[in-house]
């Protein structure tokens, strides 16, 4: 195995699915450090395992995935995570991706689609389906109505992008019809996820000030 | 219900028996004024014992019940000095003429309570008074209007009660489906969608025979998903409210995706119908120009004072120009429909046509319908 390859951990219960994942990380050269059938043990070994991605499906038997991407923010924060779901709630899939989950994809979605999903959040970047579109524009369409002065707002051309994004358009043809560069669109989708992120762990520090939790 | 009644029946048999020893100078028979407490005993003990079981609860029973009952009253005549009815002593029956009036009432609502209230009333009013000219102004009165209000009164509740209990049948049940369909969610993922998609996916790799049964499998994998990811506890409690993406997850499919916020969009019913319908429209005009496989996006955005749907296809588009050409000439038939749909809402709809990105239908219909 070469020194460079991406080290991935998969979480999943369904051992048939497991194994599928693996091999087709393992064919397209990726290296699968560990594959964990429980939250719980995957928290515990990603210290050790250090995957640069972590394939994380959110209905575990033993503990939320919500947790899990929660959870590994401290055990190992190098981790990308990116979650691969069947029948998540969306509730779930967006906390999971406000938690700190860099991108969620369908389980039915291709073999080819799954890979470039990897590949993408192994690079840094932000995988959004159409589906987390939706989920993260509707969270700002909530947020939009709170008073709060540091509550995250949409910029008009973000709020474009997101809808594009929405209706199944690729970054490539948004870059096209909006006359900017691939990257710019991929920024400004990234962008949308930081800020929600940021507001999210503010947010949570926030809770635990207020509830006396930060000694711990 | 019926336990109370039955307690009533033997108190107030208890109160009778205490009455005969107690005025024993009313009565020139006490024999037989002890011989008919007996006998109304037993119809006590048997009418409870019939009133306690569903199956013998019959109306002839309850029939059976009254004429008892009356039968008994009158034999008070037989039992009593004339003198002492004309003086208003209590019949030898006492409080127990209530009985049947409170079953009448338990078992068929106010209105027979009411009615059997009246018969022994009338019964009564016959007894005490032969000239019944003169009833209007007897102290006896009193206990027969006592004697409806409480047919009246224990009927409507005991309705009441009865409608309380089917309606705490029906949440119980309710309550029990949601859950059983919770268990059945959990399973499905865990076995059922994880091999469909599997299928899906291998089938797509393998090409040929296969790529048709993982297509099959994908199709089925999307209509379950939908099925199971429904969230009956996302429904509002306010009936004239409709949450549009419960509405509009039915017109997803392996080619429809059907994008959404993670909170209820609520609308007023007729408003997400309407809206429902524009946007089924918008999809059948994708099928009917791009084909069946043609695939299509619907995206809710809901910006708080309005909600936007965009439907967008992935067909070759309309070229520029031919849109309003076409609308020009009043040829834009479906989409017509679209529009004058939106409009009665008090919204507005637009268009946009790329070549290779697709038609682009955006429907906006404002939250407070400003109705022209």
């Amino acid at each position: 195995m070469a020194e460079s390859a991406v080290r991935v951990m998969v979480v999943d219960d369904h051992p048939i699915w497991r194994e599928a994942v693996a091999r087709d990380l393992a064919e397209d050269g990726y290296q699968v450090v560990a594959t964990i059938g429980e939250g719980a043990q995957a928290l515990r070994i990603a210290g050790s395992v250090r995957p640069d991605v972590v394939v994380l499906d959110l209905l575990l038997p033993d503990m939320p995935g919500v947790e899990v991407a929660r959870g590994l923010r401290t055990a190992y924060p190098d981790a990308r995570v990116l979650i691969l779901s069947a029948s998540a709630g969306q509730r779930d899939v967006l906390e999971a991706v406000k938690a700190g989950a860099a991108g969620y994809i369908i389980k039915s979605a291709g073999r080819a689609e799954f890979l470039d999903a990897v590949r993408k959040t192994a690079a840094g970047d932000a995988v959004f389906s159409p589906g987390l579109a939706g989920l993260v524009l509707g969270e700002y369409r909530k947020l939009a109505t709170s008073k709060a002065p540091d509550t995250p707002r949409l910029t008009e051309r973000e709020a474009e992008i997101l809808r594009m994004v929405g209706t199944g358009l690729t970054y490539k043809q948004i870059a096209e019809r909006l006359v900017i560069s691939h990257r710019t669109v991929q920024n400004h989708v990234q962008n949308t996820l930081a800020k929600l992120q940021l507001h999210n762990r503010a947010e949570l520090v926030r809770y635990a000030i207020e509830h006396g939790l930060d000694s711990a | 219900m019926w336990r109370s009644v039955a307690v009533f029946r033997f108190a107030s048999l208890g109160y009778a028996a205490v009455l005969l020893a107690v005025g024993r100078a009313n009565y020139q028979h006490v024999p037989l004024a002890w011989a008919i407490l007996g006998a109304m005993t037993g119809w006590t003990a048997a009418t409870s014992l019939a009133y306690g079981g569903r199956a013998k609860r019959t109306r002839l029973l309850l029939c059976a019940d009254l004429l008892v009952t009356a039968a008994a009253l009158f034999s008070t005549i037989a039992v009593q000095y004339p003198r002492s009815i004309q003086n208003a002593a209590m019949p030898l029956t006492a409080t127990w003429v209530a009985g049947p009036v409170l079953a009448w009432a338990v078992a068929e609502g106010a209105w027979a309570g009411l009615a059997a209230g009246l018969v022994l009333a009338v019964c009564d009013l016959t007894l005490r008074h032969q000239h019944l000219q003169s009833f209007y102004r007897s102290p006896v009165l009193n206990g027969s209007v006592l004697l409806l209000l409480a047919g009246a009164v224990v009927g409507y509740v005991s309705t009441l009660a009865a409608r309380a209990e089917r309606a705490l049948q029906h949440a119980t049940e309710l309550e029990a489906a949601s859950r059983e369909r919770e268990r059945l969610a959990r399973g499905i993922h865990d076995s059922v969608l994880q091999v469909l998609a599997l299928v899906q996916r291998r089938g797509a790799e393998a090409g040929g025979t296969a790529a048709d049964l993982g297509r099959l499998a994908g199709e089925q994998e999307a209509a379950l998903r939908a099925l199971i990811s429904d969230e009956p506890e996302g429904q509002p409690a306010l009936l004239d409210e409709l949450d549009l993406r419960a509405l509009l997850s039915g017109a997803g499919s392996n080619v429809v995706a059907v994008i959404t916020p993670a909170d209820p969009v609520l609308l007023p019913g007729d408003t997400a119908h309407e809206l429902t319908a524009a946007v089924q429209a918008a999809l059948d005009n994708v099928r009917q120009h791009c084909g069946a496989a043609a695939r299509a996006w619907v995206l809710i955005d809901d910006e708080g004072p309005a909600v936007a749907v965009t439907v967008r296809d992935d067909g070759p588009g309309i070229p520029a120009g031919r849109l309003a050409q076409a609308a020009a000439a009043g040829r834009l038939g479906v989409s017509q429909s679209i529009s004058g749909r939106i409009r009665d809402l008090g919204g507005s709809v637009s268009f946009t046509s790329a070549a290779g990105t697709g038609t682009e239908v955006r429907l906006r219909v404002p939250r407070a319908a400003q109705r022209a």
